[in-house]
């Protein structure tokens, strides 16, 4: 083997809160290259993907939006990531708390009160919490891995709606259409700023990011979380329990997910459509590490990604970029951040090809 | 063992030096064709190191290695097996799901066909009696069984000298008798054999010669038949003992802990679970558990500071009051706090600040949590009280415990517990790797706390340190322990021996259970 990798006996702080800008700039670099070697003007989608968003004021409030569920998710996802639980169905609950909500708001369709809307995003955090307690329970009972049976779930999640949306929730007026029918005005989430797109889940979810922010660095349940990820022998030591730890970032990155998926649902869609998992669970991974794990890091990480979103979908009508370049950016910042991230904390060595030295 | 052939291996001035430890100074030693040479010592005496430089895992930093006669130079492990080197280690290293033939197969330097090399490994089974189908997943094999896979590894390469690493710490007595057999046929044959270990009748019944280490010092040579395992364990612990300080006119306290048939379940194959361990400490008593690493000390710690539960509410008490069943958190508030040998990753986290780190084990006795928050003024400030109350180099509350010598965080780790005051202390290796300073201050500190009638329980290695620090000592064997005894009436040589594993007059035939 020609290289080695060798772990750095410090690693750089600075670099660690560097690493994120430079592999956004990194995708950038290499994005250009790889559209212009399949044909595309590379130099012009990279400035649609990652610049007109910010330029155009018009794009402005889709960003809001597209960012409120990534954040409220993300900051879910940053808290189990903290602990060494790896939660990767978001996605998952984030649909089955679109669910919960769509389910009172079905329910209670004719009826009006200012009740509803809080009951359904009770629900939809409920919701979230309840589909993330089927991997807590096969980790803590029976040691399944939660990486596969949440992932896994995500996939079921998608079924639900199909089978729900297509037989007892369909829209008796839908002329066939498989979707519920429009919600009742009070089980849809206000705008905020008039004439524009902007809900109350943008301000819901800057709150979500403070109120998580404090928590984790102040409280009790952030040092367990923090403790049990970086030295889990130490946790026990000092009273902590695993499993109780597994339960508790379980449920709280689901119910977060449940609490995107229902502002979501009430908020742009105002339906169930079979449309409605657009990958924010997924995408909210990003974010997370993008955010180095950090709530308020999250913020801006969920707008990033909330750039490339929209920056996507602009791309598709100036330059006819496909939909799918969007997500091929999305993974070049994942790839890159990761990378970024090894070669912190390690560095590579060649090593002679002769294994003549002694190791230390 | 013709006088005229040449020493099979050579040491000659072998130093080896690590960041503030010297593990091997100037040591030489030889070994004949076809010898069973034993290497003794107290964990830490450097024996390990020795045996690593000689198979190439590492280089000596001065001194020479001859083989046959002709120095050389063993680069890695592959050159000693080479030079016909082989070696047997303490943890083995298989993969369960496959046969015994493909383990084999995969450990080998060059590659024979598959045929082949099972003609070659009936062979070697059926020279040395070693038992075993080669057919055989590992996954169903036992610990000795294992074992053979590792030693028919070894024989493959017709090794002229064999390292065999604390064998028979995980065998059974039968199977111990099976492996001298093997041994001695091996030897019988002209092959030599580096045999480590600390268990004195063993050696007494294998070896030709013992080399004794100490500190990294090489200290006796000897002919373990002509010696008695009194004299060995002397050898191995050396004679120059501190003087036991104590002060005068102290009278011992009511009981304070009360530990009553404590047992503990076997996590993991090279785990020594605690087996019926029963004893008291009084308030102002300092107890002292003396014992070989691996025979049960860790498994008693987690069962004390309740890392693990056992399912008996009254196997751990304090002034009466079960606490069995209560974790670390719940044992803390009740007054027993625990220090564990592993410093950083189990004491203390190497990532978090020394601040953070206090709120790991403080934050309930000295109020650091209001409503679930935590008061950071009030971890700092206690931290600040650790730091100068004992004497830790660090810039401050907020440095990373990661960032401090072993020597200091372990200063700190103690003075976080000692400062809580609490009535029970539990704490494993207090002093291991720190400096002669420091180790003073921390035998201090908990001379102070048993003045003012905590009962403390010191698990530890170092004998001289019990000696000096105790007023009761007991030893821990294959996770029993020995009745307690006051320190005044014990004898060094007593207390070797029952470390060895050898409890009075039944020498060589202690059963250890399985």
């Amino acid at each position: 083997m020609p290289f080695r990798l060798e772990k750095r006996p410090e690693p750089s702080r600075l670099m660690q809160y560097l690493t994120p800008a430079a592999a956004v700039a990194l995708t950038m670099v290499v994005g250009a290259i790889i559209f212009s070697l399949i044909g595309y003007d590379g130099m012009g989608a990279v400035r649609e993907i990652f610049l007109t968003p910010l330029t155009n004021a018009y794009k402005w409030q889709d960003l809001g939006v597209k960012a409120a569920p990534l954040i409220i998710i993300g900051v879910g996802l940053s808290i189990a990531y903290r602990a060494n639980v790896w939660n990767i169905g978001a996605e998952g609950q984030y649909v089955v708390g679109g669910l919960a909500g769509t389910w009172v708001a079905l329910a209670t369709y004719g009826m009006s009160g200012p009740w509803i809307l809080p009951l359904m995003v009770l629900a939809g955090v409920v919701g979230g919490m309840l589909y993330a307690a089927i991997p807590a329970l096969l980790r803590t009972r029976l040691n399944v891995n939660e990486i596969l049976t949440s992932l896994m779930l995500t996939y079921a999640s998608v079924q639900l709606i199909y089978y729900l949306i297509r037989a007892p929730w369909k829209d008796p007026m839908g002329m066939g259409f498989p979707q519920t029918r429009m919600f009742a005005e009070a089980a849809r989430l206000p705008t905020i700023i008039p004439g524009t797109i902007v809900h109350l889940g943008v301000p819901i979810a800057l709150l979500v990011a403070l109120v998580a922010w404090f928590i984790m660095s102040r409280s009790v349940f952030g040092y367990q979380m923090r403790v049990v990820g970086t030295a889990p022998h130490a946790a026990r030591y000092g009273g902590f329990s695993e499993n109780r730890t597994i339960w508790l970032a379980m449920l709280v990155s689901g119910g977060l997910a449940g609490l995107a998926g229902v502002l979501e649902v009430a908020g742009p869609f105002q339906r169930m459509v079979p449309g409605f998992p657009t990958n924010y669970g997924f995408t909210a991974i990003i974010v997370a590490f993008l955010g180095r794990l950090n709530p308020l890091g999250v913020v801006f990480a969920g707008i990033v990604m909330a750039i490339t979103f929209v920056g996507g979908e602009v791309a598709q009508t100036t330059i006819g970029l496909p939909n799918a370049a969007t997500g091929i950016f999305q993974a070049m910042v994942l790839f890159f951040l990761l990378g970024g991230d090894l070669l912190v904390r390690y560095r590579l060595r060649r090593v002679a090809s002769t294994p003549a030295t002694g190791a230390a | 063992m013709d006088a005229s052939m040449p020493l099979r291996l050579q040491l000659t001035g072998i130093t080896k030096r690590f960041p503030g430890v010297l593990a091997n100074d100037d040591v030489s030693f030889s070994v004949r064709p076809g010898e069973i040479h034993a290497l003794l010592g107290e964990n830490g005496a450097g024996k390990s190191t020795l045996v690593k430089m000689i198979y190439g895992i590492m280089q000596a930093d001065a001194g020479e290695i001859r083989w046959d006669g002709a120095p050389v130079v063993v680069a890695n492990p592959k050159a000693a097996r080479k030079l016909g080197i082989g070696m047997v280690f303490q943890h083995f290293s298989l993969f369960e799901a496959l046969t015994v033939l493909e383990n084999i197969a995969l450990g080998m330097d060059g590659t024979l066909k598959s045929r082949d090399l099972e003609v070659r490994v009936r062979e070697v089974m059926s020279t040395y009696g070693l038992l075993l189908d080669p057919h055989r997943t590992v996954a169903t094999l036992s610990v000795g069984e294992r074992q053979r896979i590792e030693i028919v590894r070894a024989l493959l390469l017709d090794p002229k000298l064999l390292i065999m690493d604390e064998p028979t710490s995980v065998l059974t007595p039968q199977e111990v008798e099976q492996l001298f057999e093997v041994l001695r046929k091996l030897a019988a044959q002209g092959c030599s054999i580096l045999y480590i270990s600390h268990k004195l009748h063993e050696i007494k019944a294998l070896c030709d010669t013992a080399t004794i280490l100490r500190g990294g010092k090489l200290v006796a040579t000897c002919d373990p038949k002509q010696e008695t395992s009194r004299s060995m364990a002397e050898k191995m612990i050396g004679a120059g003992l501190k003087d036991i300080v104590r002060s005068q006119g102290r009278s011992l306290g009511a009981p304070k802990l009360a530990v009553s048939r404590l047992v503990t379940s076997k996590a993991g194959h090279f785990d020594v679970p605690v087996n019926d361990v029963s004893f008291t400490v009084r308030a102002g008593e300092i107890f002292g558990v003396a014992g070989v690493a691996g025979n049960g000390q860790n498994a008693l710690l987690d069962a004390l500071s309740g890392e693990v539960l056992g399912d008996d509410k009254d196997a751990v008490s304090i002034d009466g009051y079960p606490l069995g069943l209560l974790n670390t958190t719940g044992r803390r508030k009740r007054g027993l706090c625990a220090v564990p040998e592993e410093r950083n990753g189990h004491a203390a986290v190497g990532d978090f600040t020394l601040s953070d780190n206090s709120v790991l084990t403080a934050r309930d006795r000295l109020g650091m949590v209001i409503m679930g928050l935590i008061n950071g003024g009030a971890a700092k400030t206690y931290t600040g009280k650790v730091i100068a109350d004992f004497a830790v180099k660090a810039l401050g509350p907020g440095s990373t415990a990661g960032s401090l010598s072993g020597g200091n965080l372990q200063k700190y780790i103690m003075g976080r517990e000692i400062l809580q005051r609490p009535s029970v202390l539990v704490v494993s290796q207090p002093t291991w790797g720190v400096d002669a300073g420091a180790a003073a201050a921390i035998h201090q500190a908990l001379v102070d706390l048993a003045a003012e009638g905590s009962a403390i329980v010191v698990i530890s290695q170092d004998l001289d340190e019990l000696l000096a620090l105790c007023d009761t000592l007991a030893v821990i064997n294959g996770g029993r322990l020995s009745a307690a005894q006051p320190v005044g009436e014990v004898s060094v040589e007593e207390i070797g021996l029952l470390m060895g594993g050898v409890h009075g007059a039944t020498e060589a035939r202690d059963a250890i259970p399985a």
